[in-house]
């Protein structure tokens, strides 16, 4: 492999992990709070690339739909955290298997309202072109995606370590019956959690939708990529997802290219290392079973 | 819930529940009391009172509604019941009961849909199948009960090919192909293109076994005229992230690239191949027709120009039965037909073209298979019939061009490769 080829590739797995952040974050903060696998996150990530579609018809501007699909999202997550996830605190089984009904039901909508065929979106005017980098050409609105990856990271690390939601939020994940105990108001903090985990993986669909394009079944491979780099970084810890997403996006790359016959296998065979090894992922802390 | 069992609804949507033995006597005696009661209602067939009709034929059809090929489903119940409302929602005077099932893109649900066709509807024919691995795993089945089948997408060789033991799948006198063979789509335009002087090709395609099959197939086209292959990327199939192979191509010196992807991965693949530049960079791109079909150049657009595809059809083709096919489609739904249409409907045709032949009468499973071997007519896509040998039809294969004319991305017919034969024995 040249080192131009290696250094486009390196950019290739770069984007496509810090994509997988935006995605792993919302579904990481959910389960490091209120102790639920939201497998309903894949259907939020492909609901917010299809409202996307519609903002862009409508308006004409990507960047609208960048900020209307998060908080429409975010609003769902809002409405849905009371009206069911609430009824079932404390069952945390019951509750998984309640994100998977929610998962069915919005990806059946969606299939309703926006039709069962392939559509794509393009890429933001001015991000549509490509940028010269060390003698080869590269999309921009990739290298936009690394950046805004980065950038997510950096503000979310920011409200964890420097704000009081973070202080709550991290107290939070570490014990939520005793913060309760000591005057916070857990319901308020776990519908807004639930609402940013939401918001985040519409997003993620915003994003993803000029690189993937959007498709039934989107939301089951979204799904699953999160899930191994949760799985791989730590469930439930703001450092885990960007080690996990760090770490999947190029060795997907990069695995998908070297071994094509097992372009899958890589990915799952560090998923099988790392539970072997370190079963609570490689910055995940160890949770005594509740 | 009056009127709308538990069953019912779980039927529709695809599952069953175990009876209950109350359940089972109340539905059992219902049955009785219907066969007992005054012939059997028809479906309305609205046809002409003059003629009386004869038994109702049932068509069991088996396509995908959920799942990532919905919209080829779709597309083929489209077709079917356009072909009725032309034909008074008969063939050969026997007024038609559809029964659809959903076969969601697992194989083993369609095997299942497959047996309740065979057992408990009792169908007459069996129609659709989009995926390869389960046209293959419903082989033996419909084989053993002596089912005509007429496969309206399925493309692997196998299906209608003679093979040793059977594995994956061979040829059977109730199968019958209206679509193509993957040899059909791909073997014509490497004989084709390495015969024209472009002989060294660099290879992209989905890592399935329809993919491989279409890039083995093209292989030994091009190597007849003394062309070669120069190397390969195969992404998994439905990939999401297309930048790692298009980087791997651009990085090659071999600008000629053959493709097999369809659906969401052509999109996916010519979106990054402009994004990455290739074009600009001299890389010329050219593929099995679903590379470029409606479905894809809705999406891309002029990015498609310059695709050199080849396929047995394409909705520009000039001819009478074409144009009078792409008129009633557009008349009955506010949409352009696909190649899946094409193919629903010339299965539908060739079976009504059997029945009037055989006077309705399907109840011999081989004289149904003979009428249907001799089956010829003029369809959208040219010439149809089947090859007697092995049943997957013979059919000209159209090499095409992607331009944008007048604001419309379209695939322009630039030249064909008359009557391809499967070489199946």
């Amino acid at each position: 492999m040249s080192s131009e080829l290696l250094f486009q590739q390196a950019l290739n797995g770069l984007s496509f992990g810090a994509l997988l952040f935006i995605l792993a974050a919302g579904l990481s903060l959910v389960f490091g709070m209120m102790d639920v696998v939201n497998l309903a996150h894949g259907a939020f990530y492909m609901l917010g690339a299809y409202l996307a579609l519609s903002v862009v018809q409508l308006t004409g501007s990507f960047w609208v739909a960048m900020l209307a699909a998060p908080l429409a999202l975010g609003l769902l997550g809002l409405i849905l955290e009371p009206l069911l996830l609430r009824r079932l605190r404390g069952r945390h089984l019951d509750q998984v298997l309640l994100t998977i009904g929610v998962s069915l039901i919005v990806v059946d909508q969606i299939g309703v309202v926006w039709g069962r065929e392939v559509r794509s979106l393009a890429a933001p005017a001015g991000l549509d072109g490509s940028v010269a980098l060390f003698g080869g050409d590269y999309p921009a609105y990739r290298l936009f995606v690394i950046g805004l990856g980065i950038a997510l990271a950096a503000v979310v690390t920011l409200v964890y370590r420097r704000t009081a939601l973070g202080m709550h939020i991290r107290a939070g994940v570490e014990d939520a019956q005793m913060l309760g105990a000591l005057g916070v108001d857990i319901d308020r903090l776990f519908a807004l959690t639930f609402a940013a985990g939401a918001a985040l993986a519409g997003l993620a669909g915003v994003v993803a939708a000029p690189v993937f394009g959007l498709q039934p079944g989107m939301d089951v491979d979204a799904l699953l990529y999160s899930l191994v780099v949760v799985v791989v970084g730590g469930l439930g810890t703001l450092g885990g997802a960007v080690v996990g997403s760090v770490l999947i996006g190029p060795a997907d790359t990069f695995g998908k290219v070297l071994f094509q016959e097992f372009a899958l296998a890589v990915i799952f065979a560090i998923v099988a290392l790392v539970l072997l090894l370190r079963p609570t992922g490689l910055l995940g802390r160890i949770r005594i079973a509740r | 819930m009056a009127g709308f069992g538990k069953n019912e609804l779980a039927a529709r949507r695809g599952y069953s529940y175990r009876l209950t033995r109350r359940q089972f006597l109340i539905a059992s005696s219902a049955a009785a009391l219907a066969a007992c009661g005054p012939a059997a209602v028809a479906p309305t067939a609205g046809g002409s009172p003059s003629a009386s009709p004869g038994k109702t034929l049932k068509i069991g059809q088996l396509l995908p509604f959920t799942g990532v090929y919905a919209e080829l489903g779709n597309s083929m119940r489209r077709a079917t019941e356009l072909y009725l409302k032309l034909n008074d929602n008969k063939l050969a005077n026997r007024p038609v009961q559809l029964i659809y099932e959903d076969d969601a893109n697992v194989t083993a649900t369609g095997i299942q849909k497959t047996q309740k066709f065979i057992d408990q509807d009792q169908v007459d024919v069996m129609m659709g199948v989009v995926p390869t691995p389960l046209a293959y795993g419903i082989r033996n089945a419909v084989h053993a009960a002596k089912m005509i089948f007429i496969d309206t997408n399925a493309g692997g060789n196998f299906l209608t090919r003679d093979v040793p033991n059977c594995t994956p799948a061979c040829k059977s006198p109730y199968i019958f192909r209206a679509s193509f063979s993957s040899y059909q789509i791909s073997y014509p335009i490497g004989d084709y293109l390495s015969a024209k002087g472009t002989k060294d090709f660099f290879l992209a395609y989905a890592n399935y076994g329809f993919g491989t099959e279409s890039a083995a197939d093209f292989t030994t086209g091009i190597k007849k005229n003394g062309g070669s292959v120069t190397g390969n990327v195969a992404p998994p199939l439905g990939n999401a992230d297309f930048a790692p192979f298009v980087t791997q191509i651009k990085n090659q010196p071999t600008k000629n690239v053959y493709s097999f992807f369809s659906g969401a991965d052509a999109i996916g693949f010519i979106k990054t191949w402009n994004q990455l530049g290739l074009t600009a960079a001299g890389y010329k791109l050219y593929g099995a027709g679903f590379l470029t079909e409606q479905d894809v150049l809705k999406e891309v657009k002029d990015l498609a120009n310059g695709i050199v595809t080849s396929l047995f059809w394409a909705v520009e083709l000039d001819n009478a039965e074409n144009k009078k096919f792409v008129a009633d489609y557009q008349k009955q739904y506010p949409l352009l037909p696909d190649v899946f249409a094409v193919q629903q409907y010339d299965g539908m045709r060739a079976l009504d073209e059997a029945l009037k032949k055989l006077g309705g009468d399907t109840s011999d499973k081989d004289k149904f298979s003979k009428a249907l071997e001799d089956v010829s007519f003029k369809s959208p896509r040219g010439d149809f019939a089947f090859d007697k040998t092995t049943h997957n039809p013979i059919q000209d294969i159209y090499i095409r061009e992607v331009k944008t004319q007048g604001g419309q991305t379209v695939n322009t017919i630039s030249d064909k490769v008359a009557k391809v034969t499967d070489p199946g024995k």
